[in-house]
């Protein structure tokens, strides 16, 4: 191919990835508005919203998208890609809508584009060079975003977070650095790809993919790779915690279906995939909702309970079937939104004080119920009971395990089944505490609070969409069920 | 005409109109409240003379309301879809007739009354949805949504240990629904909907209940040979769907959230608990575990039937051990619901019509039985039985309705009780000889529990209400029932002695929809080998 024909891919290719574009554009234009307005946080702050919804123009307007291949293979835009972007940049907007002042704002807001452009990238990615460098993009980024709290605590976070994460990176890149040697080609979308690992005896090919899968288990907070959870989201400020416990999140699962889907080589696969992944399922849930009975502090709570929610995510992706990922990919959905509904009001409760205990919530409730009703919701949804899409959710991707069972006959299905729903019990008496101190415990004397109207009507559009999508689940699952697979 | 959606909506839709309202008007929402009510009564007296005496469901209203494309897995409904007959209709007139009664004995509720009655509101509409849904997910979500609003009730309102009371109610009817959720992931994707050319996975419990709609091979089917250890995938979801049921019931040895929650619970709350929400124990076992797995429910039979037994012995030697006079009555509860379970074990028509029967019965008069409790508790706030004597010399007319009360309990004749728990005993006695399925043994034993009841409420009214006058740590003039209190017992124990007297009333209602349940799903000739 001669450097014209490269050059003519090229420009062709920029014609599709508009989002990714403006997100560039808009990193560049913070930055050195950022140095103009060094005292003026609200002009990058508008800057980037404004950057935000944008980019979601385009990807609204092509949908829906066949796919196409760019830069000779490095990157797709599909309706797959398509409706996780939908999803980050939705993140990054409730990200900064629940924010609030920060010092250093242009550098945060800067960053928050940065993960969410890396997020876009990685979904996109067909080459594990790419996968590489958007991930790194995410990381690099949310290393920094974790330490914004300027103070001892948060500093210390970071590093946690950086010294675990680059561990994590080395791991996966000596995986990919072996799977290179076997399959020779790194397009993880290609036919050499599919045929050299289809041939390969190795068992060193599973080693070299689960060291790659790590990784991404670890963006996804699953067990094993959960450690850095607890203690990352305690140290970094809470609009931050909201934001990783989401985009990075669904980044992470959306890779990792991609590339399951590739190991797994249609059901060719001589390993068990579907019978790992419903392992780390079975741990993720077990650790996380154990380990989350017995905080106190409501953000380490919610640590654990989001390396549950991951372990939730991944009952979806054991079925390997197009399905089941719909369902999953609905279940990011809706924890996109519980997710943030919980944080947000965590985020206005801060205001007023301290919450590194349950305990300063004593009472809330019963000085301004809609916030604390809002939690109230939030963590119905979380738990999974009606009348929340959580419920949705949760009764979609168990229906879609317990089709799978149907085929199969696997035990461990059978098991994660039984696991997965009775957890529910387990998890409620956590997810509970927080609403029973809002509403059941008095508040101390002399405490009072400020309602307010803006972060008010956050919450009330996130109770009604929870609401409503348990009510009319095919607005959203319509638009799911478009999404086709092509490797 | 809409009848049960305005039963089921209206006090959803008050519950949000007092949301709305400002706090300080806080006398207007028990106003609205019992306008809820009154326009409730008058609804269910619409519903009376729209309902045909007969077999079958009636006032059937049926709106799509999930359709969604599973793919390969073909598609998923699920209807708004509700309506009544021989089983729920009696219940259903029991909750609007409780939730007066719980509206008006909530009149001197203080504390946040907003909260309170949005709570109660929502608790109301929940109940009554779950009783009329027919699709189980709409009967799912309904019996869910009853968790939080009682959660509040108990944990806010309730008395000093309360939060303990509350969250083990919930978890432990958490626990119980989850049971049910399992069951129902798999049986929904197990039934297709008859006469459609694509796969139609429904909700609808009257297709679940038919096994030709059971897909040839899923692990629910009849033909179904998936097997967990000992027992395959059918006896095993009978098992979930039973154990989720009589948590609620509640039965030993799955009773212990049942006296926490009720000694902790406002008088209000408690009347609702036990009048209301144990007979979805009863209800679900009826509905949904005995017609959809008839073969699990002639498996187990045995042990349906020895749970229910338990139930009423152990409830009894309880309640005669109580020191407690609302752990008392709680522990009564138990003992009576183990007579439903009973009924329901023997699987004959007497034994059916008797259960539901003494659902009803026992909502009546254990509403009764907390009012009575909550009374001296308001005036003296101290419920040990040993703390009180000769009480009968003081209050004459409390007197007079605590004997009411607790002769109907015991089941003395002419009071609703005796009925339910006669037609049990029968049913109980002959399931030997027409089905083989409990021996008579228990029938025999269950007697005993009659016997039980007589002594430790004839014991208890002997301690409390006969000798010299004494109350101990209360030195105040001890009132005898004002008119509210009137109010409230009046019609309790008016509907005690007619059900009592004139059982037609209701078995017109009941014998139809037992019949049909035992010909279509136990019949004799089939059974016995």
């Amino acid at each position: 191919m001669g450097l014209n024909n490269q050059l003519d891919s090229i420009y062709e290719s920029l014609g599709y990835v508009w989002p990714e574009l403006i997100l560039t554009f808009s990193i560049l234009v913070v930055l050195t508005t950022g140095l103009i307005f060094k005292e003026k946080s609200h002009v990058t702050f508008v800057l980037s919203g404004i950057a935000l919804a944008v980019a979601l123009i385009p990807v609204l307007i092509t949908w829906p998208q066949q796919p196409v291949s760019l830069f000779s293979n490095m990157l797709r835009v599909d309706d797959f890609a398509a409706f996780f972007k939908v999803l980050f940049l939705i993140g990054g907007l409730l990200t900064l809508t629940i924010t609030g002042k920060k010092k250093e704002a242009a550098e945060f807001h800067l960053l928050i584009l940065a993960v969410v452009l890396g997020a876009c990238l990685l979904v996109m990615s067909m080459n594990f060079v790419m996968v590489l460098l958007a991930l790194e993009l995410i990381s690099l980024s949310s290393y920094l975003l974790v330490g914004f709290s300027f103070d001892r605590k948060s500093a210390e976070g970071s590093l946690k977070y950086f010294l675990f994460g680059t561990v994590a990176t080395a791991v996966m890149i000596y995986g990919l650095s072996l799977l290179y040697g076997l399959a020779g080609t790194l397009d993880f979308s290609s036919s050499p790809f599919i045929d050299s690992l289809m041939r390969t005896q190795s068992p060193l090919l599973l080693v070299s993919c689960l060291l790659i899968l790590a990784g991404f288990l670890f963006k996804m907070a699953a067990v094993p790779l959960h450690l850095w959870a607890p203690d990352v989201y305690e140290a970094a400020p809470t609009a931050v915690v909201a934001f990783l416990s989401v985009v990075p999140k669904l980044a992470g699962m959306a890779v990792l279906i991609k590339l399951v889907l590739s190991f797994y080589l249609f059901g060719q696969s001589v390993y068990l995939w579907p019978e790992m992944i419903a392992a780390v399922s079975i741990a993720s849930i077990l650790v996380g909702n154990l380990s989350a009975l017995v905080q106190t502090n409501p953000k380490r709570m919610l640590a654990y309970s989001s390396v549950a929610q991951s372990g939730f995510m991944l009952v979806g992706l054991t079925t390997l079937q197009l399905e089941g990922i719909h369902f999953a990919i609905f279940y990011g959905a809706i924890f996109l939104l519980m997710n943030f509904l919980v944080f947000a009001v965590l985020t206005y409760y801060e205001k007023h004080g301290d919450i590194n205990s349950v305990n300063s919530l004593s009472g809330l409730g019963r000085l301004s119920w809609f916030p604390a009703f809002s939690m109230l919701i939030g963590m119905v949804a979380l738990t999974g009971l009606p009348p929340t899409a959580g419920f949705t959710a949760k009764l979609l991707i168990f229906s879609s395990l317990w089709s799978s069972y149907q085929e199969t006959h696997s035990m461990i299905l059978i098991a994660l089944f039984l696991v997965g729903l009775l957890n529910t019990v387990v998890s409620l008496f956590f997810y509970l505490k927080i609403p029973y101190f809002l509403f059941i415990k008095e508040a101390p004397v002399g405490v009072t609070i400020k309602s307010s109207g803006f972060s008010n009507l956050l919450h009330l559009v996130l109770v009604i969409a929870l609401i409503y999508l348990f009510l009319q689940p095919d607005l959203l699952m319509g638009w799911i069920n478009r999404i086709t697979f092509v490797l | 005409m809409h009848l049960l959606s305005y039963l089921i909506f209206i006090p959803i839709v008050a519950a949000l109109v007092i949301l709305a309202m400002p706090a300080r008007l806080s006398n207007a929402f028990r106003a609205v409240s019992l306008t809820v009510n009154i326009l409730q009564l008058l609804v269910l007296l619409a519903i009376v003379l729209n309902f045909k005496i007969s077999a079958g469901y009636q006032l059937i209203e049926k709106t799509p309301w999930i359709t969604m494309n599973l793919g390969a897995w073909g598609e998923l409904r699920a209807e708004y879809f509700v309506a009544l007959d021989g089983l729920s209709f009696p219940l259903v007139a029991l909750s609007v007739f409780i939730m007066f009664i719980a509206t008006v004995s909530s009149w001197t509720i203080e504390q946040n009354r907003k909260g309170y009655f949005v709570l109660l509101l929502t608790l109301n509409g929940a109940i009554l949805g779950s009783f009329c849904a027919l699709d189980f997910l709409l009967f799912y979500v309904f019996f869910e949504f009853m968790l939080l609003p009682m959660y509040f009730l108990i944990g806010i309102w309730g008395g000093p240990k309360r939060e303990y009371a509350s969250i083990k109610f919930f978890l432990y009817t958490l626990l119980g629904s989850i049971f049910i959720l399992i069951v129902l992931v798999g049986l929904y994707l197990s039934t297709k909907t008859p006469g459609q050319a694509d796969l139609v996975h429904t909700f609808n419990v009257l297709y679940m209940q038919d096994p030709a709609n059971l897909i040839s091979g899923s692990a629910l089917a009849l033909d179904s040979n998936s097997y967990l250890g000992p027992y395959s995938f059918r006896l095993w979801a009978f098992l979930l769907l039973f154990v989720g049921f009589i948590i609620k019931l509640p039965a030993v040895p799955f009773h212990t959230w049942l006296p926490d929650a009720h000694v902790e619970a406002p008088t209000p709350i408690s009347v609702i608990l036990a009048a209301l929400l144990l007979k979805f124990g009863g209800y679900g076992l009826l509905r949904f575990a005995y017609p959809i797995f008839p073969d699990g429910a002639i498996y187990f039979s045995w042990l349906v039937g020895f749970i229910g037994l338990l139930s009423i012995i152990y409830g009894a030697l309880n309640a005669m051990a109580s020191k407690d006079l609302k752990r008392l009555i709680a522990y009564s509860s138990v003992s009576h619901m183990g007579f439903v379970l009973l009924g329901i074990a023997s699987a004959t028509v007497e034994g059916i019509t008797g259960a539901v029967y003494q659902m009803f019965s026992h909502g009546i008069i254990s509403a009764m039985l907390f009012l009575i409790a909550g009374v001296l508790y308001d005036r003296t706030h101290d419920r040990l039985i040993e703390n009180y004597s000769g009480l009968a010399t003081k209050m004459k007319g409390y007197t007079a309705f605590v004997l009411i009360a607790f002769f109907a309990s015991m089941g003395l004749p002419g009071f609703a009780g005796f009925i339910g728990e006669v037609l049990v005993l029968f049913g109980a006695f002959q399931s030997k000889f027409i089905n083989g399925l409990i021996p008579s043994w228990m029938a025999l034993a269950a007697t005993f529990g009659l016997l039980l009841g007589a002594g430790y409420y004839l014991w208890t009214i002997q301690r409390m209400f006969y000798g010299l006058f004494s109350v101990k740590n209360y030195l105040g003039n001890l009132a005898d029932l004002d008119s509210r209190e009137y109010s409230l017992l009046i019609p309790l124990a008016l509907a005690a002695l007619v059900f009592g007297i004139l059982p037609q009333l209701l078995l017109n209602y009941i014998n139809p929809f037992a019949a049909e349940f035992v010909i279509r799903w136990f019949a004799p000739e089939t059974l016995i080998p």
